[in-house]
């Protein structure tokens, strides 16, 4: 039985081995992958703008998005994406920056030529450092909108007291960088601020609850906390909630999200950070679309900016279109 | 033990016994399970040992099996005194234990069965590793299921397949292979078809035509009477009587496991 | 005296009918696997192509090579497991045990590397390494499960907790970056490379300098990562069929009991499996620092669930008893076919999951009828 089964089992790898490879076709319309981190609101508005941007242009899209953030989860849709062998592009938010280079030279050795966008690959300088195969690197400048939150919260708590940054993943060039400007800013701009701890809830916005009520508990006098991202921003608003300590604790959540303009208003949020997601997906495509035609002048690096929302802007026709629109 | 075809009352009489038991007490708590028993067994002997629900039978035997402990008395085994603090070391001194839930593993087949925890290896890639020696487990399990003319038609298949009769039988096979000085069979025939309890007593003559003496507890005196050279008889803890199984009748037996008779108390 | 006759299955005889439908029943419960995991592929082939219009196909060269790389990690924390698991019990800390693996083995590859050990040597010093590091835990874990009587799935659980702790501690919750950039070839290339066509070739060990199209219709056949896991597939079956470790196994799994009244030592046979359950999950977690030329504390997180789903795909019996490792190999075949070829279809990877748990419970369900026809086979006769 045991040999047969081995038989058999060799057999099939045999058949999956010797087929005939794929042509892949050529000539026909631009298609690109697009592969995000993980489920989210941020990620979805992308899509859109990677639909958007695709329909304008009459580009294939391919878009696979990930159930849980992970290398182990996002590499073998990687895989499978460049085993499609149709994909010119691939516009991907890697899920770290140091461990997704390999897998993605794997891409490039297949012919397809690399997007980043939300995240970056080493340090994210495409033209002189470690890491330089990938067209270009489209978000925000993470360090800059860490500060910008610092200050905001400083404000916010009246520059003094103690805070804490909830964050998703460590080594994920997007928060660590929103964490890095933030400290540095606190550091060097506000002596009377104290941050007492970074937790990584692993993009778990139960966690990140659990991890904010616990700093609340261990803190009493805590004034502000920093959540880095979507889930981050969530779950450490929903602390505040549970403890009643709404308008007492200060949150500064990255991301706005219908639920983070929600508690804005509920006055528990006192600032949110809306990134471009929409313009990253849209111009990854047109980047794409772009080189394909044979520019060669890209940008190796393009920052979409920011919309800073807060509670007297949150109407303004002007800064509400930057609040995340999932369909 | 092969003191075969010698199973003459008169030859038994005369030999050592096998196994004794002195004045064995056992108690739980403030209950005396078992009362000051004696009790022999010879070579090649069949001994009944009957009694009603709660007459300590079931304990006698698992004192000698190693499972309990008595508190008082001496057990001799071979004619050396043993203690047995475990089930493993009386089975060391080959006295095996049928029980009602047969200790076989139901997802391995025949042979696995009857060599399991002792299975014969042979030497792989140049004795590099040891292997399972299949074949010859196999070939060992089907000379010594003829021999005690066990019928199972497919010897590759897994245990639990089988009728409850048949792997009684293999039970029992596996403990005469590994030389069984002394068998102890708890209700063997529970559970089983008439066809099926027929042969488990066939089983047991086989075993005594081989000098492996057996003590049988049952429930079913008609069983007790067809295979036994003699019948121990228990009542709330104590040996009420003695007898050999041709000078009784099951009338008589009933009436000592009820109590209405009872040698000791006569002798006392 | 004799027993001459009769002593075949007398009463009841089943019917020729009923005993081919049970035949049927058994036979199906033994190849459903398999059938399914055929059905599957056809499925793909077919239906990959006309999705889009014939220019994608599933049975590629590269994609069976990435196959193979998919299941490399679920299927060796599987390995293990089916062990554990035909003995009726679980190890759930496999995937916490992969993270610290591979933590441990970045960390000692690079200190020792940068000591100056030679490449070769420093990354199997960081397999020994991590090794060393499960066989403790499985040591432990064991030992509370096997002596001390506490349910393998609370031991497990809370190990679990712990070492995913104590990965993050040590890898100071970061990613170990800064291996020797030679490791990601250990990761990454393959034993043999393909390009078609006349200015290709096959060729062994190294990978061919070319570029362009070249590289791009180039493919690599068997990838180092799924070498290592073929050899611990093959060594882990001959360990559960063919030798006394691996009858104890299933005897255990049978009847504990019965077991240990045949002289198996049960418990230290038990610390033996959390022992080896534990390693396989490290020759995982070793093999992603080398693919990801990095340790991560939280790599092996998602991958438990799909490790037992597919153990339980491949008929290991969560009651004990029953299973092989080349089921286990055809369960983390159906996973990985399942999510390469949806994500080919473009269908949402996420479908996976409604599948696979369709098809677990099928699993049980076809386990359940054949144990139904084999009691209904008993006492039938």
């Amino acid at each position: 039985m045991f040999k047969k089964s081995l038989l058999i089992l060799v057999s099939i790898v045999m058949i999956l081995s010797l087929a005939p490879a794929t042509l892949s076709a050529q000539g026909d319309p631009i298609v690109i992958g697009f592969l995000p981190g993980v489920v989210d609101p941020f990620y979805q508005v992308m899509e859109l703008g990677v639909n958007a941007a695709a329909e304008d242009m009459g580009v294939q899209i391919i878009t696979q998005i990930p159930q849980t953030w992970g290398v182990e989860v996002q590499t073998p849709i990687l895989d499978a994406m460049i085993a499609r062998g149709d994909l010119d592009y691939l516009i991907i938010a890697p899920t770290d920056k140091d461990q997704m280079i390999g897998p993605l030279e794997a891409a490039l050795d297949a012919g397809i030529q690399v997007i980043t966008v939300d995240t970056f690959l080493g340090d994210g300088d495409y033209v002189n450092g470690p890491v330089t195969f990938p067209i270009s690197y489209i978000g925000s400048d993470n360090v800059e909108g860490g500060r910008i939150a610092a200050r905001g919260l400083a404000a916010a708590i009246g520059g003094t007291g103690k805070v804490y940054i909830n964050s998703t993943n460590p080594n994920v060039s997007s928060v660590e960088g929103r964490a890095v400007g933030f400290n540095e800013v606190m550091a060097n701009e506000y002596p009377d601020i104290e941050v007492v701890g970074l937790d990584f809830n692993l993009d778990d916005p139960a966690r990140a609850t659990e991890q904010t009520a616990a700093v609340i508990a261990r803190e009493p006098d805590l004034a502000g906390v920093f959540g880095t991202n979507v889930f981050s921003a969530q779950g450490a608003g929903q602390a505040v909630i549970q403890a009643g300590l709404g308008g007492q604790v200060q949150v500064v959540a990255y991301d706005a999200t219908q639920l983070a303009i929600e508690n804005l208003r509920a006055g528990v949020v006192s600032l949110v950070l809306a990134q471009k997601p929409f313009d990253m997906g849209y111009m990854a495509v047109q980047f794409a679309v772009a080189h394909a035609a044979g520019v060669t002048s890209l940008p190796k690096r393009v920052q979409t900016g920011f919309a800073i929302i807060d509670i007297n802007n949150v109407d303004d026709p002007a800064i509400a279109r930057f609040i995340y629109q999932v369909p | 033990m092969e003191q075969t075809a010698m199973t003459s009352e008169g030859n038994v009489l005369s030999r050592e016994p096998m196994l004794s038991v002195r004045q064995l007490v056992k108690r739980f708590g403030g209950l005396t399970a078992v009362n000051k028993v004696d009790m022999d067994v010879y070579p090649g002997e069949v001994v009944g040992l009957v009694g009603d629900n709660a007459a300590g039978k079931s304990t006698l035997i698992k004192c000698i099996a190693g499972v309990h402990q008595p508190e008082e008395g001496e057990i001799y085994f071979e004619g050396r005194r043993v203690h047995f603090s475990h089930p493993i070391e009386a089975r060391d001194a080959h006295i095996e234990t049928i029980y009602q839930d047969l200790a076989l593993a139901g997802n391995l087949n025949v042979g696995a069965n009857i060599f399991m925890g002792r299975e014969i290896k042979k030497p792989f890639l140049g004795g590099l590793v040891k292997v399972l020696d299949e074949e010859f487990m196999l070939q060992e399990s089907r000379k010594l299921l003829e021999q005690l003319k066990i019928h199972i038609p497919d010897f590759t298949q897994e245990i639990e397949t089988l009728s409850g009769g048949q792997r009684q039988a293999v039970a029992i096979a596996r403990a005469v292979y590994w030389k069984a000085k002394l068998m102890i069979m708890d209700e063997p025939t529970n559970n089983l078809g008439v066809v099926e309890q027929r042969q488990v007593l066939d089983l047991v003559r086989e075993l005594k035509s081989q000098g492996v003496p057996v003590i049988l507890i049952s429930h079913t005196l008609p069983d007790v009477f067809a295979v036994t050279d003699r019948i121990v008889v228990m009542h709330r803890g104590r040996k009420v009587t003695d007898k050999k199984t041709s000078e009784t009748d099951s009338q008589e037996i009933v009436q000592y496991m009820v109590g209405a008779l009872d040698d000791n108390r006569v002798d006392a | 005296m004799a027993v001459a006759k009769g002593s075949a299955p007398q009463s009841g005889e089943p019917s020729k009918r009923g005993d081919r439908r049970r035949q049927l029943v058994l036979t199906l419960s033994r190849v459903w696997a398999w059938a399914f995991l055929g059905l599957l592929i056809a499925f793909f082939v077919i239906t990959v192509p006309l999705s889009s219009n014939g220019s994608v196909n599933f049975l590629t060269v590269r994609n069976s090579q990435n196959i193979l790389m998919a299941i490399v990690s679920v299927l060796l924390l599987g390995l293990g497991q089916t062990f554990v698991i035909i003995t009726a019990g679980i190890d759930l800390s496999v995937g916490h045990m992969m993270s610290l693996a591979s933590v441990v083995s970045a960390l000692v590859l690079r200190e020792v590397f940068n000591a100056g050990v030679p490449l070769f040597p420093a990354v199997a010093i960081g397999l020994l390494a991590a090794l060393a590091t499960a066989a403790l835990v499985g040591f432990l874990q064991g030992s509370i499960i096997a002596r001390l009587k506490v349910p393998a799935f609370i031991v497990t659980l809370g190990g679990g907790f712990v070492l995913r702790g104590v990965a993050l501690l040590m890898s100071d919750n970061s990613t170990v970056i800064g291996l020797p950039p030679g490791v990601r070839d250990y990761g990454n290339e393959s034993l043999m490379y393909f390009i078609p066509g006349d200015s290709g070739g096959l060729y062994f060990f190294n990978r061919p300098e070319v570029s362009g199209e070249l590289v791009r219709s180039m493919d690599r056949i068997l990838p180092y990562p799924v070498i290592i896991a073929a050899i611990v597939v093959i060594l882990m079956a001959f360990l559960l069929r063919r030798t006394a470790f691996g009858r104890h196994t299933y005897a255990i799994g049978g009847n504990q009991e019965a077991a240990l009244r045949a002289g198996i030592p049960v418990d230290r046979h038990l610390i033996q499996l959390y022992m080896l359950s534990a390693s396989t999950a490290a020759v995982a977690g070793f093999l992603s620092t080398l693919r990801f030329t990095a340790g991560s504390a939280v790599i092996g997180d998602p991958l438990l669930m799909s490790s037992i789903a597919a153990v339980i795909i491949g008929g290991v019996s969560l009651a004990g008893g029953a299973g092989s490792i080349i089921g286990t190999v055809i369960g983390a075949l159906i996973v990985a076919v399942l999510t390469t070829g949806l994500v080919m279809l473009n269908v949402q990877a996420f479908w996976q999951f409604i599948v696979i748990g369709i098809v677990i419970i099928v699993a049980v369900l076809i386990d359940q009828s054949r144990d139904l026809i084999v009691s209904r086979m008993r006492s039938g006769a």
